[in-house]
C-alpha cells in the first residue's frame, strides 16, 4: 500500500508538479499585483512613500548667548512639544485631544486649516512646553488603538531672563513669516520654522539657529513605529559670545527700572557694547512662542511701544549733549580758543528772535569751561552763530551723527545731521541762521540716538577715534574705525570743561562718582518748542540725556543715557553715574583678584571707593 | 471553463479563498480600518468556551495546586524546627493565604471602598503572538465595558481596554511597550509617566535626574492621563538610577505578583488620594469623575497637582545677578539712577546673600565670579 | 510509459486513495479547531513558554492530513487562521492565508504517504512548520511592510518541539477518528 509506484502514479506526479508550479506562478502574480496596488498605490507619487515613511523633526537647539565672561543670559532648557501628525488624524480625535491638552478646539480647527496648503507628512506643533499632566496624557494616548497621531518630541527651549532683562538686545525668537521668507537671510526656512525676528536672536541668527534634523521612521499601517529608518541629528546652534558685561548691564537695568526711554554703555577704545537697556521693555519669554496669545497682542499694540529698542532707535533731539561737539568744531575752525568768553544775561536777540539761556539770570562771563559745565546756551549760541552750521555739521558727522554708526542690531535709526545742504534736499527750504542757533544746542532739527551720543563722545574723549560699536565678542565690527586728525589740546579743552560738570560746579555734581573721575554732559531737550507748548497750554515734560566717559584720561567707558520726560539732565547722570560705578567696581574685583591669585577664593575684596564701611 | 474548473476544482477553491484573504487584507491595510465583524464572531464563539475552561482550571488546578502547596508548606513545617524557615514559611502560608481564600474577599472588600465604578471580569486568554501584552476578558460592551477603559485589581492597574466585543474584550496590559500612564509617587509626589518595556518590568520616564526618588518608593496612578483614576498603586521601585536625560525608575508592577485572574474594568473612575501622604490641605476624596470611556468631555482631573514642576525655576546668570544687585541696593539704601546715595558693589557684605565674598566669614563664602 | 496520463485506473486510484480518507464526527470538526485556538491564547497565560507551540497549526496540519481532500484543507486551514488573526492585533488574513496554504498543501501531499507512520508525521510536521513561520514571515515583510526578523536557529528547535508535541497530540486525535478502513 505504500510509496504505490506504477505509471499512473508518476503521471500524476507530474500533474502535481504542473500543480505547484501554476500555483507558484499565480502567487508570483499576486505579490506583484499587490506591490503595485496596495503597498505603492501610487508608486509615482510620493505621498504614498511618506505614508509609510513618518518624519519627525529634531529642532537644533538655539546656541546660548553668553556675556563678555562667558556668564549665560540667554539659557535653553528641556522641554516637550506635542506634534500632530495629519496623515493618520481622525477628525473625530481632535476633539478629545483638544480637551485632554486644554487646547481651544475651534482654534485647533483653523490652526489644520491653516496648515492645509503644507505637505502632509509635515506634522504641525499644537502645544509647546508640555507639563508633566500633559505629557502623560500624550504618552497614554498615543498607543496605536486611540490617538496614533498625537507625537511626543523633545526639544530645547530658550530661556530668557525674567521680566524683560536685556530683552531688545536679545530679541525674540517666532515662527518664519510670510515676508521673511522672500528675504535672502531666510530664503533656507520654511514656513514653520523658528527664526530670530529682532536683536542678536535677529542678527546672529545664522549662527545661533544650528540645522534641524529629522528622524524618519517606519511605520505600519497602524501608525506603530517598526524601525528608525534615518537619523539625521540636528546641529545645535553656536553659542553667541557677547561683548556685554552682565554687571554693568544689571546695573543699567535696574537704574532704567520704571522710566521710559534708551541707555546705552560702550568702550570707546574699541567699539565693545557693554550694556544696552531700553524701557518700557516686555517679556522675551512671553513672546518667543508660536502662538500668538494674548500677552503678544498686548505688547504689539501697546501705545508706549515696548518693542522699540531706544537705545538705538529712538531719534530724538540731544539736546545739550550736543555741545561738546558744537565747542570742539568751534576750537578746530579757530573761531574761538579756550579763553574766548561771551557774556550770558540769560537770553539773546538772534535775526530777531529771542533765544532764552536755560539760566534766565545768566551765567555773567563765560568761558568754554564754564560754558560746558554749567551748559550755558548764551555760549553756545554765539559759537554757532560764529561758526555755522556747515562747520558744526562737518564735525558732527566726523563724530558719526546723522547715519547709522553700524552696531550689530537690526533696524538702527539714522538720526537727523541738519545742513544747509539737507535743508534745502529734504525740506525745499533755505537754512536760515535761526536754525543754527537752534542746533548749536542740540535742537532743532537735530535728532540722534543714545547709541550714536555714546559713539561720538567716547571717540572724541579718547582724542578722535570713533570706533564702530560692536556685540560680537573676538569679531571686528562691521566697518573700521573712523580716525580724525584732532588737535588734541582742542580735545582737552572739551574734555576738561565735561569733567567740571560732574566733578566742579557744573550742571551734573549728583552723578560723582566717588574714585573715579567721571566726566559729562547733561542735556535737557525740549520735545515740544515754548511757543507749540503755550499756545495749546500744555507742559510737555522735557527729556533727560546724559553723556559720560570715565576716566578722564584713557576713557574706557562711555554711556549715554536718554530719560525721556526726565525734566532735567542731571536726572540722568545719575543713572549714568551707577552705571559707570559698576563698571569700575567690578574692575576693582578684577585687579584684586589677579594681584593675589592665591587669595581668590577666599575672595578677598576692598571696597573700591572707600564708601564700603 | 467548467471542465477546467472541475478538473482543477482544488486549485481554484485555493486561489478564490486565498484571493479573498487578500482583498481583505488589502482593505484593512489601504483604508486602516479593520474588519470587526470577523473578529466579533472569533471572540464570540470563543469566550464562552474559555470561559469553561477557565473555570475548570480555576476550580481544580487552581485550588487543588495551592492545597496542595499548603500540605507541603505544613509538612516541611513540622520536620523542620529552623526558626527561619519557620517564618519563611510563615511567609509563604501567610501569601498563600491571601492569593485564595482573600482574593475574593479582598476584590469584594476593595469594590466596597473604591469609589469608582467598576465591575469584575475574569481574564480568559492572552493574545496570540510572541510578544503580545494583551489579554481577553469575559466582559465585553454588553457588561458596559468600553474601549479605553482601565483594568485594575486591588493590587494595582492591569492595564486598558483597547477593543471591546459584545461579549468579551481585549486589554493592553501595562507592560506592552506602547502602555504608558501618568504616576506619582508616594513620597516625594513626583509627577512622571510609566510606560511599558515589554517584560516584566516598568520605567517611569520624564523624571529629572536631580529629584530623589528611593528604592522601594511606590508609586500611584496620578490621575494625569485621564484614563486611570488618581491614587491606585501601580508598583514599587526596583532600579532607581540617573539616566541621559531623565532619571531611569524601573518599578515591578504589583498587579501581576500573583498572576492575573479577576480583574476590575472601571466604568466610571474617581480619583483618590494617594495613600499614606495626605497633603495638609485635604478636602477628603476628590469626586471628581473621569472621562467616560469613549472619552468625551474630560473633566479636568481635579487633582492640584501643585508640584506640577517641582520647584525648578528657570533662569539664566542675569535673573541671579539681577537678584545679587537688587540686594546690594536694598542693603545699602540706593535707588539706582536715582540721585542721592551712590552704591558700592564692592562693599562687604552684611551677614545674607553677600554680593561678593568676606574673609572673615570663611563659612558663608558664596562663590561669586572672582573676575 | 506510453500510457495515458489521465487513464481509467488513475481516477480509480484516485478514487480509492480519497475514500481512505478519514471522518471525523462534525462536532469534532467544530471543537478540536477552536479548542486549539483557545489553547493558543489560554495556556501563554499561565506559561510563556507556552507560546512556542502552534496548536492551531499542528491542528490544521493533522485535519488536512487526515481528511486527504485539499478543499477540506483549504476551509480548515482559512478558519483556524482567521480565528487566530481574530485574537491577535494583526490585520485579518496573515495567519488565514498562510495555513490556508499549509491545509491545501498538507491534503495534496497527504495523498501520496501513509500517514500513520510516527516518522513520517514528525518530518511533515517539521516541514509545515517550517513553510508555516516562513511563509508568515514573508507575508508580514512584503504585505505589511513591517520588519521582524526570523531566527533561523530559533525556528528549527521550536519546529522540533511542535512536532514532538504532535506526535501524541495526533495519536490522540486518532482517537476520534471513525475510519472504515
Amino acid at each position: 500500500m505504500r510509496f504505490l509506484r506504477d505509471e499512473s502514479k508518476f503521471a500524476q506526479g507530474k500533474i502535481a508538479f504542473l500543480q505547484y508550479l501554476s500555483v507558484g506562478v499565480f502567487l508570483l502574480i499576486l505579490g506583484g499585483y499587490w506591490n503595485l496596488q496596495i503597498r505603492n498605490e501610487e508608486i509615482y507619487s510620493l505621498k504614498a512613500e511618506r505614508n509609510r515613511i513618518k518624519a519627525l523633526p529634531i529642532p537644533a537647539p538655539r546656541g546660548k548667548i553668553l556675556d563678555r565672561d562667558k556668564r549665560v543670559i540667554v539659557d535653553n532648557h528641556s522641554s516637550f512639544s506635542v506634534l500632530l501628525s495629519r496623515e493618520t488624524l481622525k477628525e473625530e480625535h481632535l476633539k478629545p485631544i483638544a480637551e485632554g491638552l486644554d487646547l481651544d478646539y475651534d482654534e485647533l480647527l483653523a490652526k489644520l486649516k491653516r496648515h492645509r496648503a503644507r505637505p502632509k507628512y509635515q506634522a504641525i506643533f499644537i502645544k509647546e512646553e508640555l507639563t508633566p499632566a500633559e505629557i502623560a496624557f500624550v504618552e497614554s494616548h498615543r498607543d496605536p488603538d486611540t490617538y496614533p497621531e498625537l507625537e511626543l518630541i523633545h526639544t530645547e527651549r530658550r530661556v530668557y531672563p525674567e521680566s524683560g532683562f536685556g530683552a531688545h538686545l536679545i530679541g525674540y525668537v517666532g515662527e518664519v513669516s510670510e515676508s521673511e521668507l522672500n528675504l535672502a537671510d531666510f530664503a533656507k526656512y520654511q514656513q514653520g520654522d523658528l527664526v530670530g525676528k529682532t536683536g542678536i536672536e535677529r542678527q546672529y541668527n545664522d549662527l545661533l539657529a544650528g540645522v534641524d534634523g529629522q528622524r524618519q521612521v517606519l511605520v505600519d499601517n497602524k501608525g506603530n513605529e517598526r524601525r528608525t529608518l534615518g537619523m539625521k541629528p540636528a546641529v545645535p546652534g553656536k553659542p553667541v559670545e557677547l561683548t556685554i558685561d552682565l554687571d554693568v548691564q544689571t546695573v543699567m537695568e535696574l537704574a532704567m527700572d520704571g522710566r521710559r526711554g534708551g541707555a546705552v554703555a560702550l568702550d570707546p577704545r574699541n567699539g565693545e557694547v557693554l550694556a544696552m537697556v531700553s524701557r518700557p521693555g516686555f517679556n522675551l519669554s512671553s513672546l518667543s512662542s508660536r502662538e500668538r496669545n494674548r500677552q503678544w497682542r498686548e505688547i504689539f499694540s501697546n501705545p508706549e511701544k515696548p518693542l522699540l529698542n531706544r537705545a538705538i532707535q529712538a531719534q530724538m533731539a540731544p539736546g545739550s549733549t550736543f555741545k561738546p561737539i558744537v565747542a570742539l568744531a568751534a576750537l578746530e575752525s579757530g573761531e574761538i580758543t579756550n579763553d574766548t568768553s561771551f557774556g550770558c544775561g540769560g537770553g539773546l536777540n538772534f535775526f530777531g528772535r529771542y533765544f532764552h539761556c536755560h539760566n534766565k539770570k545768566g551765567h555773567g562771563a563765560t568761558t568754554l569751561k564754564k560754558a560746558l559745565a554749567q551748559s550755558c546756551d548764551v555760549y553756545f549760541y554765539n559759537v554757532g552763530n560764529k561758526i555755522g552750521i556747515d562747520k558744526i555739521a562737518e564735525y558732527a558727522k566726523i563724530a558719526g551723527f546723522g547715519a547709522k554708526t553700524g552696531i550689530d542690531l537690526p533696524a538702527e535709526a539714522e538720526g537727523t545731521l541738519p545742513s544747509s545742504k539737507w535743508k534745502i534736499r529734504a525740506l525745499r527750504e533755505k537754512w536760515y541762521g535761526g536754525d543754527t542757533i537752534s542746533v548749536a544746542i542740540g535742537q532743532g532739527y537735530l535728532t540722534s540716538t543714545p547709541i550714536q551720543l555714546a559713539h561720538a563722545i567716547g571717540g572724541l574723549a579718547i582724542g578722535g577715534i570713533w570706533h564702530t560699536p560692536h556685540l560680537l565678542k573676538g569679531e571686528p565690527a562691521s566697518k573700521p574705525a573712523r580716525k580724525a586728525d584732532l588737535n588734541l589740546d582742542h580735545v582737552r579743552f572739551v574734555v576738561d570743561g565735561m569733567c567740571e560738570v560732574v566733578n566742579g560746579w557744573g550742571t551734573a555734581t549728583n552723578s560723582r562718582v566717588p574714585g573715579v573721575e567721571m566726566c559729562g554732559k547733561t542735556g535737557t531737550a525740549q520735545t515740544v518748542s515754548n511757543e507749540y507748548q503755550k499756545a495749546r497750554n500744555i507742559h510737555v515734560k522735557d527729556n533727560a540725556w546724559f553723556v559720560a566717559f570715565a576716566p578722564r584720561v584713557n576713557p574706557e567707558i562711555a554711556v549715554a543715557v536718554l530719560f525721556e520726560e526726565g525734566e532735567h539732565g542731571n536726572l540722568a547722570g545719575t543713572i549714568a553715574r551707577d552705571v559707570v560705578k559698576a563698571h569700575f567696581d567690578k574692575k576693582a574685583r578684577k585687579d584684586m583678584s589677579q594681584s593675589q591669585p592665591g587669595a581668590a577664593t577666599a575672595g578677598l575684596q576692598t571696597p573700591a571707593g572707600g564708601a564700603g564701611n | 471553463m467548467d471542465g477546467f474548473l472541475g478538473r482543477y476544482r482544488n486549485l481554484s477553491v485555493l486561489v478564490i479563498v486565498i484571493m479573498a484573504q487578500l482583498v481583505l487584507l488589502a482593505v484593512q491595510v489601504k483604508n486602516n480600518q479593520d474588519v470587526r465583524l470577523i473578529r466579533v464572531w472569533a471572540v464570540t464563539a470563543m469566550t464562552p468556551l474559555a470561559r469553561v475552561l477557565e473555570g475548570i482550571r480555576a476550580n481544580t488546578f487552581g485550588v487543588a495546586g495551592e492545597y496542595w502547596q499548603l500540605l507541603e508548606v505544613r509538612s516541611e513545617n513540622r520536620t523542620m524546627k529552623v526558626d527561619l524557615d519557620r517564618l519563611k514559611l510563615e511567609n509563604q502560608y501567610l501569601k498563600e493565604e491571601l492569593a485564595t481564600a482573600k482574593r475574593v474577599e479582598a476584590m469584594a472588600s476593595f469594590v466596597q471602598r473604591n469609589p469608582s465604578k467598576t465591575i469584575g471580569a475574569r481574564i480568559i486568554g492572552a493574545g496570540s503572538g510572541m510578544n503580545s501584552k494583551v489579554v481577553f476578558i469575559d466582559r465585553g460592551s454588553t457588561s458596559g465595558v468600553l474601549k479605553g477603559m482601565p483594568v485594575i485589581t486591588p493590587d494595582g492597574i492591569v492595564g486598558k481596554v483597547t477593543a471591546s466585543y459584545p461579549v468579551g474584550a481585549q486589554v493592553m496590559l501595562i507592560t506592552d511597550p506602547t502602555f504608558a500612564c501618568g504616576v506619582v509617587s508616594d513620597k516625594s509626589r513626583i509627577h512622571g509617566t510609566v510606560r511599558g518595556q515589554g517584560n516584566n518590568q516598568l520605567l517611569v520616564d520624564y523624571i529629572q535626574n536631580e529629584q530623589q526618588v528611593a528604592v522601594g518608593e511606590v508609586f500611584y496612578t496620578s490621575g494625569d492621563d485621564r484614563i486611570f483614576p488618581k491614587g491606585l498603586p501601580v508598583g514599587p521601585v526596583r532600579v532607581a538610577r540617573q539616566g541621559k536625560l531623565f532619571k531611569e525608575i524601573y518599578l515591578a508592577p504589583t498587579a501581576f505578583e500573583k498572576g492575573l485572574e479577576e480583574v476590575l474594568v472601571v466604568l466610571e473612575g474617581v480619583h483618590q488620594q494617594i495613600p499614606d501622604l495626605l497633603p495638609g490641605a485635604g478636602t477628603g476624596p476628590e469626586a471628581k469623575p473621569l472621562a467616560p470611556p469613549p472619552s468625551e468631555s474630560v473633566p479636568t482631573p481635579v487633582d492640584a497637582t501643585p508640584q506640577q514642576k517641582p520647584d525648578q525655576k528657570l533662569s539664566t546668570d542675569a535673573d541671579k545677578l539681577l537678584e545679587k544687585y537688587r540686594s546690594i541696593g536694598e542693603q545699602q539704601g540706593v535707588r539706582y539712577g536715582n540721585p542721592g546715595r551712590v552704591p558700592n558693589f564692592n562693599a562687604p557684605p552684611p551677614v545674607v546673600k553677600p554680593p561678593a565674598p568676606k574673609t572673615e566669614t570663611p563659612p558663608a563664602a558664596p562663590v561669586v565670579p572672582p573676575n | 510509459m506510453p500510457l495515458p496520463e489521465y487513464s481509467e485506473a488513475n481516477f480509480v486510484e484516485g478514487r480509492r486513495r480519497k475514500s481512505s480518507s478519514s471522518s471525523f464526527r462534525p462536532i469534532v470538526f467544530f471543537l478540536v479547531p477552536l479548542f486549539s485556538v483557545l489553547l493558543d491564547i489560554f495556556l501563554p497565560r499561565f506559561i510563556e513558554s507556552a507560546r512556542t507551540l502552534e496548536f492551531p497549526l499542528l491542528i490544521t496540519i493533522y485535519f488536512s492530513l487526515m481528511k486527504r481532500q485539499p478543499i477540506a484543507g483549504i476551509a480548515i486551514g482559512a478558519t483556524i487562521g482567521l480565528m487566530q488573526d481574530s485574537l491577535s492585533q494583526q490585520p485579518l488574513g496573515m495567519f488565514g492565508i498562510v495555513k490556508t496554504l499549509v491545509g491545501y498543501f498538507a491534503a495534496s501531499v497527504s495523498l501520496r504517504f501513509d500517514l500513520n507512520n510516527p516518522a513520517l508525521r514528525f518530518m511533515l510536521c517539521n516541514f509545515f512548520f517550517v513553510f508555516h513561520q516562513f511563509f508568515y514571515w514573508v507575508m508580514v515583510r512584503a504585505l505589511l511592510g513591517q520588519a521582524t526578523n526570523i531566527n533561523g536557529m530559533d525556528e528549527l528547535v521550536r519546529s522540533l518541539l511542535n512536532s514532538a508535541v504532535a506526535l501524541p497530540l495526533f495519536l490522540a486525535l486518532d482517537k476520534l477518528r471513525e475510519d472504515e478502513s
